[in-house]
């Protein structure tokens, strides 16, 4: 008894145990969520011999408790001793996994499915698919559900005659009377038809799903299409024709729309499963039909696969030109047309994300006529979502017809957007500059653009005004600090007297991004002055911020100027009545003094 | 900073106007999601169903039922179908007059009105427009069709309840799936409709008997997708008003199907967010439960607890009204048994510090029944409830509470002064007990911790035995010695 006392001394299991049934149900969580510890203070053989059957006794908790502990036991295959012992978590997991909340369910079957790779073979026959027999037969449907998401994992693994077995309760799982465990085995047919051997796949699992693919629940129904991907892609394209497609085709059309937002969603992915001749016989014309379904979601859902429909189809488009010139250009822009002016914002939004991607497919001329008039429609959309997805995805359009070409068409409606009065939008506009600036070249930039610019850093919204000054720092770089210093430095130095103290403050900040990119020069001769001088404004904040930009800038000057200028006013600063700006002040000298 | 920024209008910042950010509180009408054949069937007016002979009543008949089957896209605003609607309008009318009359009902009729009230109510709802539908806050949309629904809803109620009406004959076609498609209805955002629905359901529950355990299994079914996946459904309310009347009617002793209901659907349905939906037609069927077999009390009570809600205040309150509602019939041989769970959340709520939770778990105390469970059970629940009360008389923000507080305990000084006495002079040391095991806790963590750091440290396996004095045994041995039931463990262990 030697070795037990000198335990109990360090890591007595009862009082660990007693932590685990605290009253306080926070700290109950807090030791299970720190089980592995437990488990390791008593070593490998007791955690099997006490601490798991008094889990497997005492599950009766708070559901977070349990969810807790179905995701600590996941990952105890070592701290029962490896392979050979991991059985022994199964209990536990198992009365976790009948248990009524679905996340504990979910995550003691997704701790099953973990620990099953742990098992061996022989384990695998003698403790894991017994388990989820008995789940499979349970009373009560959480065992049920919980059953389903069980199978493809032991399945690869197992000998042909339990095979059959596992195939028999999944099957009956397919036909359970409960629309809950229909939906789970539904919902994981997907996964178990890719471990299923061919010939079952199609002798016993393609029934089951055209069954629930007809089931009376739309919810059943819904999930079978998701199925659909996975058994599509695994089956031989020749079986295709006959095994999916009816079905296929049934869920496009189905009463509910939420069978049919669900093949909405998944359309690419079904696109790429069945392969491009299917896709040109049949899911093409399901996609226009879906394209113009009566519900508005249906439509978005839709609307969102234009791209990456038209972009799986280049196999076809290489092969025929008739693809290139007759499917994507004529059939697809009038039903896009018919997209743009939806009377519902979310499709047209849905739409906006994706639409500028086709020009990259469609090519300079295809994209000139017929995308670029309906980019024009939407970027004089109502709905701000609609104005701000086209322009945040202008660089593609750009690439293919170029800039001259874009700004021609485009920069009107970019120069009424930069005013548009949602800020989301200007802000996307003032990320696009930098790029258009660099495109379009100086003197066209100075023409139209400059004042747009100088324009937002007086604009009201902080978020504009940080952007702005950022945006400007870019141009910068770009142009040369001599265009700088005649196009913006002046304007940006005349905000220094603007009495309104947040267009005081934008000088500073624009002076912190531009004092690198412009030159020591031009920031000893220029911008040092007007900051020096802000140190005595009127507003406590702006003072402050002097003390932040000098800790900034000071880097690029000499000892000399730093010990003439900048100290002194730090100095200054620091004796300020301002609590703030005395701290900015110091911290500024400090930072200064460790730098030289 | 608007302000400062002088002449440039507010328009621009999306935050400043509110207001107009939502927008302004029209009814809103939907149309049902299904494909409809356009520009179909004209109608023609047909005779009035009065103008014609006994002889040609019943083929006039028949062929207005067909009218009536005939649908109509209301949200589409094309007037070319405005003509036949009315028509069809004027068809619903006549049928509804007719229907009732002595006669009219032929086993012949039965098929024919089914499937023409199939036709017009089984439909696809359509997609919620608002995805955050308050029903406090927002107006429900409503069905678009309603001018022919209603008068279809009013056939249907006429048609059940008819004196003529034989539910041997209708049961051919008011079969389980119609019953299916009946309740999938439920989820109709119109109240209108649900309101009628659940007449009908009522009326057919009580018709046909053999369908009530289909019934009722469906509505288990709709109560567990709610609670376990979606979360939504819009007619929780109605079906469980119409369960409450069926409970009411079950036979005693209650069957197991029956409590397992109670268990495994009832109460955790008070665990959805929404539930402050349907909380009242919920408490009611909880309740019709315990009265009917107080034995329920124990596990109804442990589910209220363990589901009790940890940040909804508004919850909490109705959770505490169901509470004293069950309070209100419990039998004292079954409050004893709860009265220590129970009173431990009890000492927590009268201590929450959202006032309105405090206040309404204070309030039990004007109970007078609950007052004489608590007077006779003073021992047991004094204790619990003391500490908590104690501290908040003296540092709850809320004066109300403190008041409320201040009469609670002077009806315990009142109920049982040697105890509250005993209570009092303890206060201190048992706070500073329990503050020593705190800090016993914090240290055996901290041990802990130390020992996984170093193992990790030492080593990616966990195989190693956690360090113990240098003269310890190896693992297996000492596993070996150590008996699990050895007297001590084993009381620990069943504590």
């Amino acid at each position: 008894m030697a070795a037990s006392d000198s335990d109990d001394s360090l890591y007595p299991i009862a009082v660990l145990i007693d932590e685990l049934r605290n009253e306080d149900v926070q700290l109950r969580l807090n030791s299970i969520k720190k089980l592995s510890t437990i488990a390791l203070a008593l070593g490998v053989e007791r955690t099997r011999s006490e601490l798991i059957p008094f889990l497997t006794d005492t599950i009766y908790d708070e559901d977070e408790v349990l969810l807790a502990l179905a995701e600590q036991l996941g990952n105890f295959t070592p701290l029962v001793g490896g392979q050979e012992h991991v059985h022994c978590l199964l209990p536990p997991l198992e009365s976790l996994a009948t248990v009524e909340e679905t996340v504990v369910r979910d995550k003691a079957v997704e701790s099953l499915r973990k620990i099953a790779a742990d098992h061996s073979t022989a384990d695998l026959e003698a403790h894991f698919v017994p388990l989820v027999k008995r789940l499979a037969s349970g009373d009560w449907f959480t065992s049920r559900t919980s059953a389903c998401g069980l199978f493809s994992v032991p399945y690869p693994r197992v000998s042909s005659q339990v095979k059959a077995e596992l195939r028999t309760h999944f099957r009956n799982l397919c036909g359970d009377d409960t629309p809950m465990v229909r939906r789970a085995a539904a919902g994981k047919m997907g996964e178990f038809a890719k471990v299923l051997e061919l010939e079952y796949l199609k002798s016993d699992l393609i029934p089951l799903w055209t069954n629930l693919a007809s089931d009376e629940q739309d919810s059943v129904r819904l999930l079978a299409v998701e199925a659909c991907v996975s058994i599509a892609s695994i089956l031989p394209r020749e079986d295709l024709e006959s095994l999916v497609m009816p079905t296929l085709k049934n869920a496009a059309e189905d009463k509910s729309w939420r069978v049919r937002y669900m093949v909405a969603d998944k359309f690419t992915e079904l696109q790429v499963a069945v392969g491009p001749e299917i896709t040109k016989s049949d899911l093409a014309p399901a996609f226009q039909g879906l394209l113009k379904d009566c519900e508005a979601e249906v439509r978005a859902a839709a609307a969102n696969k234009v791209k990456e429909f038209c972009e799986n189809l280049p196999a076809d488009v290489r092969e025929t030109t008739i693809m290139t010139n007759i499917l994507p250009c004529v059939k697809w822009s009038f039903f896009l047309q018919e997209l743009v002016t939806d009377a519902n914002q979310h499709v047209k939004s849905a739409l906006a994300s994706v639409i500028m991607g086709l020009s990259p497919i469609l090519g300079k001329d295809n994209t000139v006529e017929h995308l670029l008039p309906l980019f024009l429609i939407m970027l004089k959309d109502e709905c701000p979502e609609v104005r701000l997805n086209i322009i945040s995805n202008l660089d593609c359009v750009n690439r293919v017809i170029g800039i001259t070409q874009l700004s021609q068409s485009l920069l009107p409606a970019i120069v009424e957007l930069a005013e548009d009065t949602k800020w989301r939008v200007r802000l996307a506009i003032i990320e696009y500059m930098p790029l258009l600036a660099g495109q379009l070249g100086q003197d066209f930039f100075d023409e139209k653009l400059n004042n747009l610019c100088m324009a937002w850093l007086v604009d009201h919204v902080y978020a504009i005004r940080e952007a702005a000054t950022n945006n400007l720092k870019k141009l910068v770089e770009k142009f040369g600090s001599e265009w700088a210093t005649s196009k913006i430095v002046p304007k940006v130095v005349a905000m220094a007297q603007d009495p309104n103290y947040l267009h005081r403050m934008t000088t500073l900040f624009c002076v912190n991004v531009l004092a690198e990119v412009c030159g020591v020069e031009v920031t000893v001769s220029v911008f040092l002055p007007v900051v020096l001088k802000l140190a005595s404004d009127a507003v406590p904040n702006v003072r402050f911020n002097v003390a932040k930009t000098l800790q900034k800038i000071g880097g690029l000057f000499d000892a000399e100027t730093v010990n003439s200028q900048l100290k002194p006013c730090l100095d200054k600063l620091k004796t300020d009545q301002d609590f703030d700006v005395k701290y900015y002040a110091s911290e500024a000298i400090l930072v200064l003094t460790e730098a030289a | 900073m608007s302000a400062a920024t002088g002449p440039v209008t507010d328009k621009i910042d999306p935050f400043s106007k509110k207001q107009s950010v939502k927008k302004p509180k029209q009814k809103r009408s939907q149309a049902s999601s299904r494909y409809k054949a356009k520009g179909g069937t004209e109608l023609v007016p047909l005779p009035q169903l009065k103008d014609a002979t006994p002889a040609d009543q019943h083929e006039l008949f028949i062929k207005k039922l067909q009218q009536c089957s005939v649908l109509f896209d209301f949200a589409d605003d094309c007037v070319s179908e405005l003509k036949s609607m009315e028509v069809k309008r004027f068809s619903l009318i006549e049928v509804l007059d007719h229907i009732g009359k002595s006669g009219v009902l032929t086993e012949q009729n039965y098929p024919e009105i089914v499937k023409m009230i199939a036709a017009n109510i089984f439909r696809p709802l359509p997609p919620a427009e608002n995805a955050e539908f308050d029903p406090d806050e927002d107006e429900p949309t409503f069905e678009a069709s309603w001018p022919h629904l209603q008068i279809v809803y009013e056939i249907v109620l006429r048609f059940l309840e008819s004196p003529d009406f034989q539910p041997s004959i209708a049961k051919k076609y008011v079969d389980q799936r119609f019953v299916m498609k009946l309740l999938e209805l439920f989820d109709s955002e119109d109240p209108r409709e649900r309101d009628l629905l659940k007449t009908m359901l009522h009326r057919i529950y009580g018709k046909f008997l053999g369908l009530r355990a289909f019934i009722r299994k469906q509505i288990n079914h709709i109560f567990l997708k709610f609670i376990y996946e979606t979360e939504h459904f819009n007619g929780i309310g109605e079906l469980l008003e119409i369960l409450g009347s069926i409970i009411n009617g079950f036979a005693l002793p209650l069957k197991a199907e029956h409590k397992q209901f109670l268990i495994k659907v009832l109460i955790p349905l008070h665990k959805a967010k929404s539930l402050a939906q349907y909380h009242a037609q919920l408490a009611y069927c909880v309740v019709q439960f315990l009265e009917k077999d107080a034995t329920l009390t124990e596990p109804v009570v442990l589910g209220l607890l363990k589901f009790w809600p940890k940040t909804c205040s508004q919850k909490e309150v109705m959770y505490l009204g169901e509470i004293e509602e069950i309070l209100d019939v419990i039998e004292p041989s079954q409050f004893v048994r709860i009265q220590e769970n129970l009173f431990k959340q009890m000492s927590k709520c009268v201590s929450s510090p959202h006032f309105q939770v405090a206040e309404r778990a204070l309030y039990f105390w004007n109970n007078e029944y609950v007052m004489s469970l608590i007077e006779e059970n003073s021992g047991v629940i004094m204790p619990i409830m003391f500490p908590n009360l104690y501290r908040i008389s003296k540092d709850h923000w809320n004066q109300t509470i403190v008041a409320l507080v201040y009469n609670v305990l002077k009806t315990f000084m009142e109920m049982n002064s040697k105890l509250f006495d005993e209570l009092t002079a303890s206060y201190k040391a048992d706070r500073q007990k329990e503050k020593k095991k705190e800090k016993e806790r914090e240290e055996l963590w901290k041990k802990l911790d130390k020992l996984e750091i170093s193992s990790t440290a030492n080593s990616k396996t966990v195989k190693a035995v956690p360090p113990m004095s240098p003269n310890s045994a190896p693992p297996g041995d000492g596993s070996a010695n150590y008996s699990p039931y050895s007297p001590t463990a084993h009381r620990l262990m069943a504590k």
